[in-house]
């Protein structure tokens, strides 16, 4: 009898967690099938003050990445992770969300060039489109599943870390497809 | 009050997510400009355009005017008065442009150069 009741709600935490990671694994892959079915534009879009939109999007991923990097630190500040710092004072909490509220905006319209003008590159050949756009519609559906995680307060406590360093490294895989990619070939320019 | 703000500025950015999904779906692309059907005649029936709108407008875009390439438009015939020259770089390609030789058979070069030079205005 006890074992029944202490399984039930660890089980429903745990189908939870499923029902998070089936909805992002659905944006991903509705990300991915528009990518692939809309006719890419080829048209720049936004640039602000850079040269080209790549090199507006080169930036922005960076920016991104610095963002991400402070929740990442604020995160563990959080979770008594950072033992130097002592406990996070109260800012940290709506300043970490803030920061990621941040980033998303910031790659919106990154992603819409990609999406919208450049399409879902799905010949493994071309190497480094064919990872990027995966991991580029991989980040937006692990992004809902960490929303739908930090959202719920009946999540398995070890889902949090899990979506959130998965999150962490799709960025760091992106960036290294794109901006790094960009910068070694075209020079640190604005 | 920090919290507060923060709840309102995650309430917009939900809004400027669903303007960027729209947006997906109900911004129309400019259409390249087609080949008349005496660039394709010329180019022994192969349709220039098409093959620029797969292999090039990503870069030099949709209608010539540049973007991670340079511009193309209006620029080409002044900066190759032959176009054996540009066949040669769209060929072996140069500096940060790959080439086209290996993917792309001369016919089709030589109709997408065509394409570059008459249709996109020179």
């Amino acid at each position: 009898m006890v074992k029944t009741e202490s399984a039930t709600p660890e089980r429903s935490a745990s189908m939870l967690f499923a029902g998070a990671v089936v909805a992002g694994a659905l944006v991903a892959v509705l990300a991915g099938v528009y990518g692939q079915v809309h006719d890419p534009a080829s048209e720049t879009t936004i640039k602000l003050f850079f040269t080209t939109t790549l090199h507006f999007k080169s930036w922005a991923t960076t920016a991104i990445l610095v963002l991400v990097i402070l929740q990442l630190l604020g995160a563990l500040w959080m979770y008594g992770k950072l033992p130097l710092f002592g406990d996070a004072p109260e800012w940290v909490g709506p300043m970490h969300r803030l920061s990621g509220t941040l980033a998303l905006l910031v790659s919106l319209p990154v992603a819409y060039h990609c999406l919208w003008s450049l399409g879902f590159n799905p010949d493994p050949g071309g190497s480094r489109r064919y990872w990027h756009s995966l991991f580029g519609c991989a980040f937006y559906g692990a992004f809902v599943t960490k929303v739908l995680v930090v959202r719920s307060k009946r999540m398995p406590s070890w889902a949090l870390p899990i979506v959130g360093g998965v999150l962490f490294t799709l960025l760091i895989a992106l960036w290294l497809t794109s901006s790094l990619w960009f910068f070694r070939q075209f020079g640190i320019v604005v | 009050m920090l919290r507060r703000f923060v709840s309102w500025f995650e309430m917009a950015a939900l809004l400027v997510v669903a303007v960027f999904i729209g947006m997906l779906f109900l911004n129309d692309p400019t259409a390249p400009p087609g080949t008349p059907a005496a660039v394709v005649e010329a180019a022994g029936g192969i349709d220039g355009g098409a093959l620029y709108g797969k292999s090039c407008a990503g870069c030099h875009g949709g209608d010539g005017s540049g973007g991670i390439g340079p511009r193309l438009a209006g620029t080409m015939v002044k900066k190759f008065p032959d176009a054996a020259a540009q066949i040669a770089v769209v060929t072996d390609g140069r500096r940060g442009m790959p080439a086209f030789g290996t993917r792309l058979s001369p016919e089709e070069i030589a109709a997408i150069v065509e394409y570059t030079r008459t249709v996109l205005g020179g």
